[in-house]
C-alpha cells in the first residue's frame, strides 16, 4: 500500500516532483562534473609525475650574462653547457647510491627527417635503452664494479609496439614516438633519414658510426644518418614526439661527443630522500645541478590546490541552491496537502508514516536526480574538460557514489523542516474544514 | 442495558484566540446509542466531535473513551485510541483523489495495520459500490463518494461512529441512501454520533443535545427508530 500511495501521489503532483528532481539534477550535475574534473586533472597530474619516471632531474649549471653598455642592459645570454658522460658513474657512488634504481642520459637535437618537400622536424634524443657502465671507483670494495643502467629501467611504464633496442652498439637502430610515426607515416621496419644541420665543422667525411658530414661555407656542416624503426614509443607524454637513438648516434649526429644535455635518476624507495640524493650528485659531478621532480611539478600542483578550492566553493553554492529548491518545492508540496495528512492522520496516520511517505518521496527526487545529474555532469565535464584543460576527462564510476549520496542526503536535509511541518498537521482540520 | 462507551466531564476547550468553543461540557455516550448532535454554526458542535473522536484534546476537564481516559495522553497515544475506536464520515468526503474507492478503502487499514483487500472490497459491496471499485473520487457522484466514506469508516469495525453533517452535500435522494446505510449500522448494534443542522434526521436518532454557545442547552430522547422503517 505504500508503494501504491508513493507512486500515485508522486504521478499526481508530477510537475511538482519533476521541479524538485530538476532542483537536485542541477546541483548533483555540478558535483559529479567538478568531481570528475578535479580527479582527472589529479590523475593527470599523477600521470606527468609518473611520465617523468625518475625522481631527479640533472643539469647542467649554466652561467646567465647580462650583455649591454655600462649601465644599460639590452638582454641576457646563456651559454650552453653540457654534462660530461664521463662522469655518470658517479652518480652510483652517492651514500645513496642503493636507492638509485637507474638513471638515463639525454641528449636532444631538432633534426630533419626525409628528403625535399615531404621532410619534417622532428626531436631527436640519443639515450642508453640498457647500458652497462663501469664505476672506476666503487664507494667500497664490495660495491660492484659495474651497472647496467638506461631508459627501459626508468621507463618501464612505455607502450612499445615493436622492439626495444637492446643492443648499446646499434648505430642504425631508432625508437620512433608514436606521434611521429604517425606524422611521418613510419611502421616497425622501415628506414627513414635524419639530417642535422649546424653541426661543428669536421674534417672526417664518415665517423665510425657511419654519419655522413658535409662541409657548408666552411664552418657548419649537415650531418646525416640511415636508421631503421626498431620500435614505436607510446608514453602519453612528450616522448611521443621524440626519436630515439643510442646515445653515441645523437653525439656524432651533432658532433658532440661524450656530452648529454639532461640525466633522469630513478629512486627506487618509499618516501626516498630524494632532495639529499640531489644534493649528493651535486657534490660528486662538478657543474651539474640536481631538481627533484616535486620541485617541478609543485607549481602545477599549487594551481591545482587552487582549482580544487574553487570547484569547492561552486560545489557548494550548487548544493545550497538545490537545497533552497527542493525546500521550496517540498513546502509547497506539504502545504498543499495539507488537508490530505489531515485525512490520514484522522483515519489513523501517525506522524512517522506521513514523514516516511514524504522523506520516500525526497529520497525518491534525490535518487533520480543524482542519476541524472550524473549524467549531465559528465558532459559538463568533458565540456569543462575540453574547454579549460584541452583534454577530454575520463568517466569515473566512483563520482556516482558520491553523487547519489549527496543528491538523496540533500533532498532529505531539505526536506526535514517541510517533514516536520507535515506530521505537525492536525487531524482535526478535516473536521474544521480549513 | 447499554453501556457507557464515551464519557466527558467538565470539558473545556479554549482556542488559541481566547475563542471558548466548549465549556464545561459533562456528557456521556453509550453502546448502540444514536445521538444526535445539533446547533447554531459557531456553537461547538465540530469541536465536541472532534474530541470525541480523539482527534483534538480538551483544554480542560476528562474525557474516558471505552473506559480509558484521553486526557494527557501523548498524539502517539491519541491516534491509537482513534485508530481502534472511531469511524469518521465527513461533510466533505476527503477521499484521497488519486487514490481509487477501493485503495481509499484500503488506505484505513494500512494504517490500521491490517490490509485486507477481500475485506475493502466488501466494505465497498456493503454501501453497494462493488462496480465502482477502480474509480478514483473524480469518477463518482457526491452520493458514492459518501458512500465509500462511509466504507472506509466501517472497514476496521469501530466501535463508534461519528458522522459530520453526513448529508450535507447531497441531494435528497442520496441523502436519503447514506441514512438508511446509518439506520442500518445503528440497527446492527454501532454507536453513532452525529452533527446536523436538520431536525428531522435527529428524528432518526435515540437521543439528541443541543449545544448553543460551547454549553449543552438541551439533551433529550428522539424518536428513534432502530430498525429503520
Amino acid at each position: 500500500m505504500f508503494v501504491r500511495l508513493l507512486r500515485k501521489s508522486i504521478l499526481r503532483r508530477k510537475s511538482r516532483f519533476a521541479m524538485g528532481v530538476a532542483s537536485v539534477l542541477i546541483g548533483a550535475a555540478v558535483v559529479t562534473a567538478l568531481f570528475t574534473v578535479s580527479l582527472g586533472v589529479g590523475d593527470q597530474v599523477g600521470q606527468e609525475f609518473t611520465k617523468y619516471g625518475a625522481d631527479l632531474m640533472l643539469q647542467p649549471q649554466s652561467n646567465t650574462i647580462q650583455i649591454g653598455l655600462p649601465g644599460v642592459s639590452i638582454g641576457s645570454v646563456t651559454e650552453q653547457k653540457y654534462i660530461n658522460e664521463s662522469d655518470l658513474w658517479m652518480i652510483k657512488t652517492i651514500q645513496h647510491k642503493a636507492n638509485v634504481l637507474g638513471f638515463a642520459p639525454f641528449l636532444y637535437q631538432v633534426v630533419t627527417v626525409g628528403d625535399g618537400p615531404n621532410a619534417q622536424q622532428a626531436v631527436l634524443a640519443g639515450t642508453y635503452f640498457n647500458k652497462t657502465i663501469q664505476i672506476l671507483q666503487p664507494a667500497s670494495p664490495q660495491d660492484p664494479s659495474v651497472f647496467s643502467t638506461g631508459i627501459e629501467d626508468i621507463s618501464s611504464w612505455w607502450k612499445v609496439t615493436g622492439n626495444w633496442i637492446t643492443d648499446q652498439n646499434d648505430t642504425t637502430s631508432a625508437m620512433v614516438g608514436s606521434n611521429v610515426a604517425q606524422k611521418l607515416n613510419l611502421t616497425v621496419g622501415d628506414s627513414f633519414k635524419v639530417s642535422y644541420a649546424g653541426a661543428q665543422n669536421g674534417t672526417t667525411a664518415t665517423t665510425q658510426n657511419g654519419t655522413t658530414a658535409t662541409t657548408q661555407n666552411g664552418t657548419t656542416a649537415t650531418n646525416e644518418k640511415e636508421l631503421k624503426v626498431a620500435g614505436i614509443v607510446e608514453s602519453g607524454g612528450a616522448e611521443d614526439n621524440q626519436i630515439f637513438v643510442n646515445l653515441p648516434v645523437a653525439q656524432d649526429l651533432s658532433s658532440r661527443p661524450g656530452k648529454v644535455d639532461t640525466v633522469q635518476v630513478s629512486a627506487l624507495c618509499v618516501r626516498c630522500p630524494v632532495a639529499d640524493m640531489a644534493s649528493e650528485i651535486q657534490g660528486k659531478i662538478p657543474g651539474v645541478q640536481g631538481t627533484t621532480i616535486t620541485q617541478l611539478t609543485n607549481a602545477e600542483m599549487s594551481t591545482l590546490d587552487k582549482y580544487q578550492s574553487m570547484m569547492a566553493l561552486v560545489t557548494a553554492v550548487a548544493l545550497l541552491a538545490s537545497t533552497m529548491g527542493i525546500f521550496t518545492t517540498m513546502t509547497a508540496n506539504v502545504t498543499e496537502r495539507r488537508r490530505e495528512i489531515g485525512l490520514m492522520k484522522s483515519i489513523g496516520a501517525e506522524n512517522r508514516s506521513i514523514a516516511s511517505l514524504f522523506l520516500a518521496e525526497a529520497t525518491l527526487t534525490g535518487l533520480i536526480g543524482g542519476i541524472g545529474g550524473f549524467g549531465v555532469g559528465i558532459v559538463l565535464a568533458q565540456f569543462i574538460g575540453l574547454r579549460v584543460f584541452s583534454t577530454t576527462i575520463p568517466l569515473r564510476w566512483e563520482v556516482l557514489a558520491v553523487a547519489i549520496p549527496i543528491a538523496i542526503g540533500v533532498s532529505l536535509l531539505a526536506s526535514a523542516l517541510p517533514v516536520r511541518r507535515a506530521t505537525a498537521v492536525e487531524p482535526a482540520i478535516v473536521l474544521r474544514g480549513e | 442495558m447499554d453501556e457507557e462507551l464515551i464519557s466527558l466531564e467538565k470539558v473545556t476547550k479554549v482556542y488559541g484566540g481566547g475563542t471558548r468553543a466548549l465549556n464545561e461540557v459533562t456528557l456521556s455516550f453509550e453502546k448502540d446509542q444514536w445521538t444526535t448532535i445539533m446547533g447554531p454554526s459557531g456553537s461547538g458542535k465540530t469541536t465536541l466531535l472532534n474530541i470525541i473522536g480523539c482527534l483534538d484534546l480538551p483544554t480542560s476537564g476528562i474525557v474516558r473513551i471505552a473506559g480509558k481516559e484521553v486526557t494527557g495522553v501523548g498524539q502517539a497515544a491519541l491516534t491509537r485510541l482513534r485508530r481502534e475506536n472511531v469511524g469518521l464520515i465527513f461533510q466533505q468526503y476527503h477521499l484521497v483523489p488519486y487514490l481509487t474507492a477501493l485503495e481509499n478503502v484500503m488506505l484505513a487499514q494500512y494504517y490500521h495495520g491490517s490490509p485486507d483487500e477481500t475485506k475493502a472490497v466488501d466494505a465497498l459491496k456493503n454501501v453497494g459500490l462493488e462496480h465502482r471499485l477502480d474509480h478514483p473520487p473524480a469518477h463518482l457522484s457526491g452520493g458514492e463518494q459518501q458512500r465509500v466514506c462511509i466504507a472506509r469508516a466501517l472497514v476496521n469495525e469501530p466501535a463508534i461512529l461519528l458522522a459530520d453533517e453526513p448529508t450535507g452535500n447531497l441531494d435528497q435522494t442520496n441523502g436519503n441512501v447514506v441514512l438508511q446505510m446509518i439506520q442500518r449500522l445503528h440497527a446492527e448494534g454501532r454507536a453513532i454520533v452525529l452533527v446536523t443542522h436538520n431536525p428531522d434526521i435527529s428524528e432518526l436518532g435515540d437521543r439528541t443535545i443541543r449545544i448553543v454557545d460551547g454549553s449543552v442547552e438541551q439533551d433529550f430522547k428522539s424518536g428513534g427508530d432502530r430498525n429503520g422503517e
